[in-house]
C-alpha cells in the first residue's frame, strides 16, 4: 500500500483513499490524503471488515467533484459496481485496488467470489459453490423453517443495524420506516420487517455479509438475503455486482420481457 | 348452538382494471354463483402490485392472495404483466424459504370475456386455501426463542 496507493495519492490520480489503518493493533477504515499519505501501512491480509463501499458513498456524495480510491476485497467492488448501476457512484470518479480474501475468510463467508476482479494484495482462492447454510434449511419442512425463522427474528431489536451498514442501501427514504408496512411501536418487529428488507435486496445484495455482522441479536440474516440472491439469478437471470452496466432492476427494455405464452 | 367457527378464508383479490376486474364484473352479471371469500381491490394493472402489497396482505391476516390480469401479451401497459410474473415467482420463493406457503399466493390470467374462468379460480383458490387452514402469523413471539448461532 505503502507504494501502490501512495502514488495514486502524489500523482493526482485521486483526491483521497480508502484503505485502512491498524490502531491498537485493530484495523480501521481510513481516509488517505495527500497529507497523511505517510501513514500508510504495509498490507497484510486479515479477515477485518468494514463498511468500506458505505463510506465511500457518503464522502462521495458529500464531495461529487473529487475522486477516490477505495481498497477493496470481492464483495466490496461488487457492492461498488452496483451502486454504479443505481447511479449513486460514477465510474469516473472511483478508482479500486483489489485484495483478495483468505481461504478461510472465503469459507466462513460461503462467498462465491472472494477476490476483486484485479487483484494487487494477496493470492486468489477458489470460490465457494454453495452456501451449506441455505441447503441446510431448504431441506427442512415449511413449518420447521418457520418456526426457525421466528425464533430468529424475534429476537431483531429493530436497531435498523442491518439496513445502516448495508452498502447497497442508499435510499434516503425507507420502507422499514413505513408505518403501514413495519409498525412503529411493535418490538419485536413481526415477518414483515425481514421480508421487505429481503424484498428490496432483490436484485441489489451483493452478499457481503456485513448485515449478519452488525447484528446485535445474531439474526442469520445473511442466509435469508442468500436465497434472494439466488431467487433473482433463477427469476431474472442476474446476479448483483456484475460489472456489466445493467441491471434488469434498473432498466427498462427487452431485458424485462419473457418469452410470451402461457405460464 | 353452535359455538366454534367454521374457518372461512380470507383471501385478498387484486385484480387488474382492464381484464380480471371486467371478468369478476361478466361473472357478476351472468349470475354466476362464486364463494363470497375474496376482497377485491381493483387495480391498473397487475403490474402494480408491489411485493409490499402482498407481504402487507399476509400481515394483517389474509389467508391467501390472488393476483389476476390480462393474458400474457394482452396487458394494457404492454409488459406489466411479465413484471408480475418475475414477482410472483420471486415472492413465491421468499415466502416459501421464510417458511410461509407459497400456495397462498397465486396468479392467474383472466381476461374480461372470463367470467366463468373466474368463478372457477375463485372457487378452486379457496377450497386450496380452505385445505391449508389459516395462515400462519407474521407474530415474532418471544415464546419462540431459539438458542443464539
Ligand atoms: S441488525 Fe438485527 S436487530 Fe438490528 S434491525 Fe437488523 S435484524 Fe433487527
Ligand atoms: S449481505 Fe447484507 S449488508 Fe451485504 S449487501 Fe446483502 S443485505 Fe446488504
Ligand atoms: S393491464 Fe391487465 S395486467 Fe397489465
Amino acid at each position: 500500500m505503502k507504494t501502490k496507493i501512495k502514488k495514486l495519492l502524489e500523482e493526482g490520480r485521486v483526491d483521497g483513499f480508502f484503505a485502512y489503518k491498524t490502531i491498537h493493533g485493530f484495523f480501521f477504515p481510513y481516509l488517505f490524503t495527500k497529507e497523511n499519505m505517510d501513514e500508510l501501512e504495509d498490507w497484510k491480509p486479515s479477515s477485518a471488515r468494514y463498511p468500506i463501499a458505505k463510506l465511500l458513498l457518503a464522502q462521495a456524495r458529500k464531495n461529487p467533484e473529487k475522486t477516490y480510491g477505495v481498497l477493496v476485497r470481492g464483495c466490496e467492488e461488487r457492492a461498488v459496481h452496483e451502486l454504479y448501476k443505481w447511479n449513486q457512484l460514477d465510474r469516473e470518479k472511483v478508482v479500486m485496488v483489489g485484495q483478495a480474501c483468505t481461504a478461510d475468510l472465503a469459507a466462513d463467508c460461503e462467498c462465491w467470489k472472494p477476490f476483486p476482479t484485479d487483484v494487487a494484495y494477496g493470492e486468489a482462492v477458489e470460490p465457494v459453490a454453495k452456501s451449506a447454510r441455505v441447503e441446510m434449511l431448504e431441506k427442512m419442512a415449511g413449518e420447521d423453517r418457520l418456526k426457525w425463522w421466528l425464533g430468529h427474528f424475534n429476537r431483531c431489536v429493530k436497531c435498523f443495524g442491518c439496513r445502516d451498514v448495508c452498502p447497497v442501501c442508499f435510499c434516503t427514504e425507507c420502507s422499514l420506516e413505513h408505518n403501514k408496512l413495519v409498525e412503529t411501536d411493535k418490538l419485536p418487529p413481526d415477518s414483515s420487517f425481514h421480508l421487505v428488507r429481503a424484498i428490496h435486496m432483490g436484485g441489489r445484495c451483493i452478499d457481503c455479509g456485513l448485515c449478519e455482522e452488525v447484528c446485535p441479536a445474531n439474526i442469520p440474516l445473511r442466509v435469508l438475503y442468500k436465497e434472494v440472491g439466488k431467487l433473482v439469478e433463477e427469476v431474472y437471470g442476474y446476479k448483483p455486482g456484475s460489472d456489466d452496466g445493467k441491471s434488469p432492476f434498473t432498466f427498462l427494455g427487452d431485458e424485462l420481457m419473457l418469452p410470451p405464452g402461457p405460464r | 348452538m353452535e359455538t366454534e367457527k367454521k374457518f372461512e378464508p380470507r383471501i385478498v383479490a387484486m385484480l387488474c382494471n382492464w381484464c380480471s376486474y371486467a371478468g369478476a364484473d361478466l361473472a357478476g352479471v351472468s349470475r354466476l354463483q362464486y364463494p363470497p371469500n375474496i376482497r377485491v381491490i381493483r387495480v391498473m394493472c397487475s403490474g402494480t402490485v408491489s411485493p409490499h402489497h402482498i407481504v402487507h396482505a399476509f400481515q394483517r391476516g389474509a389467508d391467501g392472495v390472488l393476483i389476476a390480469g390480462c393474458h400474457i401479451g394482452d396487458c394494457h401497459y404492454i409488459r406489466g404483466n411479465y413484471m408480475t410474473i418475475k414477482r410472483a415467482k420471486f415472492m413465491e420463493g421468499l415466502l416459501n424459504f421464510a417458511g410461509y406457503s407459497p400456495e397462498r399466493l397465486r396468479l392467474e390470467w383472466i381476461s374480461a370475456a372470463e367470467g366463468v374462468k373466474f368463478a372457477e379460480v375463485v372457487r378452486e383458490f379457496t377450497e386450496k386455501i380452505r385445505t391449508l387452514g389459516p395462515a400462519p402469523s407474521f407474530e415474532a413471539s418471544p415464546r419462540l426463542a431459539t438458542a443464539v448461532l
